[in-house]
Order: C-alpha cells, then structure tokens, then sequence
C-alpha cells in the first residue's frame, strides 16, 4: 500500500506512474484533507468522551438495579448487535425532518438535523453514542461484578459514604476496563464510515466528511488507486500511533504484557 | 458493511488480492444486476424464457444490493482485477463511458447495428455508445420530472408551471389560499450525493448551461450557472422549498409528498406508481409536468438515468452473453417491465403507446414525451470523478456556507485541477 501511495495509479485512464511523495505534498495542501482530519479527530473525541462517561454511569446503575436487570441488559446488547447500517437508516428515520420522533418530542419544531452543516456533526455523533455506549457499559459492568461485595461492606464499617467508596474503590479497580474500552472505542472512532456514509454522504459541505469516507470516496468512486492508497497510508499511521500510545498506558498500568 | 470491513476492503484492493472465484460451468451465464424493488422482479421468469429459446444454456442471476455506490465498487474491484465471475452486467448509465474507456466491457458493435438501438430513446443511446462503439444495450429508462397536486392547482385554476418563478408564484397562491402551515412548496434532491448533481445539472440546463461544454470545457458558462445555484439556495431562503431539503434523497423526498404535505416534487417515474396505490393519500390527485425552465433559458429538461446491459471483456462465452443482452433488451423482455406491479420503465418508445402498458401505467404517454425532450448528464469516462468533485460545492452553496460564485469557481477550479492531472 505504502508503495502504490507513491504512484499515480488509475487503471480506468490507464495511468499507472511514479510520483513519490507527489500525493503526500499534495495532502498537506488540501483543504479538503484538513477538514478531515478535523472532522474525525472531532467526532473521535467528543463521541468517545461521551460514551465512556455515560456507559459508566449505566454500568454504576445497573449494579444498583435489582429487577429488570435482565431486561436491561438485553435492550444494551440489541442496540449494540444491530448492524451499522441498520442503525444509520433507523437515526433516518428518527431525525426526519417532520416526520422524525426526535423533533415530534422537541414539539414538532422542523430541525434540519442530517441538512445543516452545524447540526449534522452533533447529529451522527448522537448516533454513535447510541450504538456504541453498550459496549462500554458491558464492559464495565462485567468489572463491576466481579468486585467482592466485602469490599464494599469493610468501607461501609469505616464509615465511607457512596460518593467516597465510588472515588476510592470502584473506579480505581475500574481503571484498567476503562483504558481497554478508550483504546477500542479510540481506534474504532478514528475509522468512522457508515453513519456518515449513510445518513449524510460526508454532507453537507463535506461538514461529516472523515477520512475514511474521503478514502473511500478516492478509492472507489473515482478510482485514483494511488491517491487513495496515500490517504489508507495516513489514517493507518495516525491509528497506530495512537494505539501504540495507549498500549504504553496499558503497560504502566500493568494490564498489557 | 462495518467500518472494519470497509478498511479491510479497501487492504484487499491495495493488495490486489480480490481473485477469481471458481470458473462458472461451461455454458452457465452470469448474470450480476441490482436487486429489483417493488413488488415484482420480472428477472426471474425472463430468464428461464431465455433458457427454453436456447438450450444448453443456464443463467445464473446474482443480484447486488441496491445501492449504486455499492454496485459501482464491486464492479470496479472485479473488473480490474480481470474477474471472469460474471458474464453480463447491468450498469447504470453513468458507469458506460468509464467502463469502456477502461477496457472492461465487451465490445458489442459487431453484433449490434444502429437499426437496432434504433427504437430506444435517442438519450438512451446517447448514453450506450462511444468513441463511436456500442457498450451496452439500454434496458430501462428513467427521467427526472415534476409532481403536482393537480387538485389543489385546479381550484385555483392554474396549470401545471412553466418557469420556476411561475411555480414559486403559484405556491404562493395555493398556500395562502389552503392556510395550511405543514403544507410545503416544492421538495427535491439537495442531499450531498449523485441526486444533488442531478438535481443542479437540470437548473444548469433551464437556465442554457450546462457542466461540461461540447468543446469539453468545464462550466462554460460561470455567470449562468451561478444564477442557478443562486436560484436553488433562493428556493430555501424564500421558504418554497423546506431548509431539509439540503438532507433530501429520492425516497425522503418522494414520502412528504406522498403524504399529501408538498405541493411540488421533482422526482423519477416509479414514483408516480406509489402515488397512484391503493390507499395512497394522493391517489388521483397527482398530475405530471416537465421540469420548469428559467427566463432565457431552455424549458422542461429534465436529466435522464437508468440500467444498460453490458457484457464483461474476460466472458467465456460471448456468443451466448451477447445473446442474452440482446433478448433481455428486445421488445418482448422490456414488455415484461410494464406489468402490473413491477415499477421499471421500459427504452423502447413504441411500448410507451401499447395499450396494456399504459392501463397498468397511465404516466406513460406523457413521459414518454418528457423521456425524449430530456438530456443524460455528461456522457464521459471522468464523470463520476467530476460528480464528485463538485457535490461539496454545490452542497456548500445550498446550506450558505459559501456564496453560489464562490462554489461555482471553486467547483470549476478542482474539476479544472482534476482533469489535466488525467489527460
């Protein structure tokens, strides 16, 4: 791949030549790459951040929670199991201008959620925390269960109250399930596709265009093979680097071998 | 597709792995072609017709999905990769040019004779031949027209608009007169996509320019075009055209309408099938009409689409995948597409006047003279790439993040850009 992103290579036009670091040159010049990398680095953080902090508040009340659990615990896992392209035409649906529930709940006010370029980024990032906050939940929840319930009790006896046993025990002993959820959630992020695919076709303006679609878009809707090849290149460096970051956390905290 | 699968695809390419998969039968014939909605898929059973009037030889249909975007890349990764898997293809008419400059598809000129593309739709064939070859034999026809409530223009006692200023007028009147706030004016395309393309060339073209001149010029006229980018973002800011039309696609915008909440929508012919259903809040109400023009301009053009049968270079057996295109793009098959419940418009005009056709469609007679004033988008092997080039712009026009002449040099400027890296 590193050696096709150093060609210009477009088997339609017959076009197959060397051109170095032509595509690179020509990256760090394009508008339309920066407002990628914005993109994705905007929806990796601000979509992770939330799924992180509201699958741990699930988790917290699942661990609380007495009957229903079950049910619970089922709706988590649908949503998480439910194919990305299914969730992308169910948001839709839900985001339909006037038709959509979200904006029958807000009152019926006609918002323009997937067609305003300011909108539309908030809209998909929605989305995603839907599919994918589960996962973190789940994950931690299986954590929290394994924590011995003297634990609890023994802080009790010293007089701990429920905000310091959370400080002090339970996100402690969650601490190495979050970083494994973080560099899921990171990488998966960083790869971002069919959502914005689907809903908005990385519109308007090109305000959901990631570097995945722009990838795609290059590879195989106008075949510049070697363009293409040169974007893979960079949405591969900046995800191993930022695996590479988080594997070095892990291994501080003990977790990776 | 999940993400990882995409990226994954997109190894398998780079690596130039995607292979053959294991050679058909001898006399098996391939055929790979979008699945059909609707109701009924007359594939299957013009298939078997096939098989009975040539023995010995089995065609194997396997549908894709729905998606062009989807078709278009697994057509490209087997082609290039030389994939003799499939012998006959339907491809959608934007992907001729491309795939024949490419060398992928099977030239079918000396089987074919002019005589008989003869009978198609002169932008049909328009769109099946060139450098002077025939690629592919036209199987169905699209054209994008406008959808009125003929109810509510006829007791007001209007006609269908001529001008765009004529309809933004008459959705004045109506609205005022129905004082219904959920009723809106017209709907359209204006998604970042293919549609949204589509959707600009017809204003391009009411307004006498057009994206790509005879003398291949991109966006020969920059004055002209501005005015109708400016005209479609004016649709939005003058509340004629609802603000989420910028996030319409075909169905999103067929549905409204379908519901009886907008006057206008532009759209293609199968919708009118789902107008007309039982139980349809329109049923009866729906009248059909050419795309306004604007003043100076050309009226009524609209832009033509739809699926052409091709054959792939690698076949193995030509004489008999030939043979099925030419069965399936004859006279008898495109019969089949008018039946009852099957939502395909055939390229064949004669069939547009035949009696059962049009009591199953009664839209037929008049698009069938939309179909022949209508235009196909650029016929050339970089259209695809210029399509998406400018979708961006023409998108950032219609949501007001860049002024219509903005957009239209920037979108001339990157065409410009792209086009001399290729030649």
């Amino acid at each position: 791949m590193l050696w096709l992103s150093l060609q210009q290579r477009i088997p339609i036009f017959r076009i197959a030549r060397f051109v170095g670091l032509g595509h690179y040159a020509f990256l760090a010049g394009d508008a339309r790459f920066w407002n990628a990398v914005r993109v994705t680095l905007t929806f990796t953080l601000v979509s992770v951040a939330l799924e992180l902090a509201l699958g741990l508040a699930v988790a917290l009340a699942l661990q609380r929670q007495g009957a229903g659990r079950r049910l619970a615990l089922s709706l988590l896992l649908l949503a998480w199991a439910l194919p990305s392209v299914v969730t992308a035409k169910l948001f839709e649906w839900l985001y339909h201008p006037s038709a959509g529930l979200v904006n029958v709940l807000l009152g019926g006010h006609a918002v323009n959620w997937l067609g305003d370029p300011r909108l539309a980024l908030p809209a998909l990032i929605a989305a995603d925390v839907w599919r994918t906050m589960p996962f973190v939940a789940l994950l931690c929840y299986a954590r929290l269960l394994t924590i011995p319930p003297e634990v609890y009790e023994a802080a009790r006896v010293d007089g701990a109250g429920r905000l310091a046993m959370l400080g002090s025990i339970t996100l402690p002993l969650l601490r190495s399930v979050l970083l494994i959820a973080l560099l899921f959630r990171t990488l998966d992020a960083l790869r971002a596709f069919d959502l914005m695919y689907v809903l908005t076709g990385g519109g308007p303006a090109n305000a959901t265009e990631t570097l995945t679609v722009y990838a795609y878009r290059s590879l195989f809707q106008t075949l510049q093979l070697g363009f293409g090849a040169a974007l893979g290149v960079v949405i591969f460096a900046l995800v191993m680097a930022v695996a590479w970051g988080y594997l070095a956390a892990l291994r501080r905290e003990g977790v990776a071998a | 597709m999940s993400r990882g699968a995409a990226l994954l695809l997109v190894l398998a390419a780079l690596a130039g792995c995607a292979g053959p998969p294991p050679d058909p039968a001898p006399a098996t014939i391939v055929f790979k072609h979008a699945k059909i909605l609707g109701p009924l898929d007359p594939i299957p059973g013009l298939l078997r017709e096939f098989e009975r009037r040539h023995p010995g030889v089995t065609v194997r249909s396997e549908p894709l999905t729905w998606t062009s975007d989807e078709q278009h890349q697994f057509f490209v990764i087997n082609l290039d990769g030389g994939s003799p898997a499939f012998d006959v293809l339907l491809l959608d008419v934007i992907w001729v040019p491309e795939f024949a400059q490419a060398g992928w598809l099977l030239d079918l000129s000396p089987w074919v004779t002019r005589e008989e593309l003869a009978p198609h739709f002169p932008a049909a064939v328009a769109a099946a031949t060139w450098g002077g070859r025939v690629w592919g034999l036209p199987w169905n026809m699209n054209v994008g027209v406008l959808y009125y409530r003929s109810d509510l223009l006829a007791r007001r006692g209007l006609g269908p608009p001529r001008t765009w200023e004529e309809l933004v007028e008459q959705v004045a009147l109506i609205r005022a007169a129905e004082r219904d706030p959920k009723l809106d004016g017209v709907l359209w395309q204006g998604k970042q996509y293919e549609g949204l393309v589509v959707n600009t060339l017809e204003h391009f073209w009411g307004e006498g320019t057009t994206l790509l001149g005879d003398d291949d010029r991109v966006l020969p006229d920059p004055g002209r075009a501005t005015a109708a980018l400016a005209f479609m973002r004016g649709l939005i800011d003058r509340g004629v055209s609802p603000g989420w039309v910028t996030a319409g696609d075909e169905e999103l915008t067929r549905r409204p309408f379908g519901d009886g909440r907008a006057i206008f929508v532009r759209s293609w012919p199968y919708a009118l099938d789902l107008f007309e259903a039982p139980g349809s809040p329109v049923r009866g109400k729906v009248g059909i009409a050419a795309l306004p023009g604007h003043p100076g301009g050309a009226a009524g053009i609209g832009a033509t689409g739809g699926f052409h049968l091709a054959v792939n270079r690698r076949t193995r057996h030509p004489d008999a995948a030939v043979a099925l295109v030419r069965f399936l793009a004859g006279e008898h098959a495109q019969r089949a597409l008018t039946a009852p419940g099957v939502a395909l418009y055939p390229t064949r005009e004669a069939l547009y006047q035949d009696a059962d056709a049009v009591r199953a469609h009664p839209g037929m007679p008049r698009f069938h003279d939309l179909a022949l004033a209508a235009h196909p988008r650029p016929v050339t092997p970089y259209y695809l790439m210029m399509s998406t080039a400018v979708q961006p712009e023409f998108s950032a026009a219609l949501v007001g993040v860049k002024r219509p002449e903005r957009a239209i040099a920037d979108a001339g400027r990157s065409l410009r850009h792209m086009l001399e890296n290729l030649r």
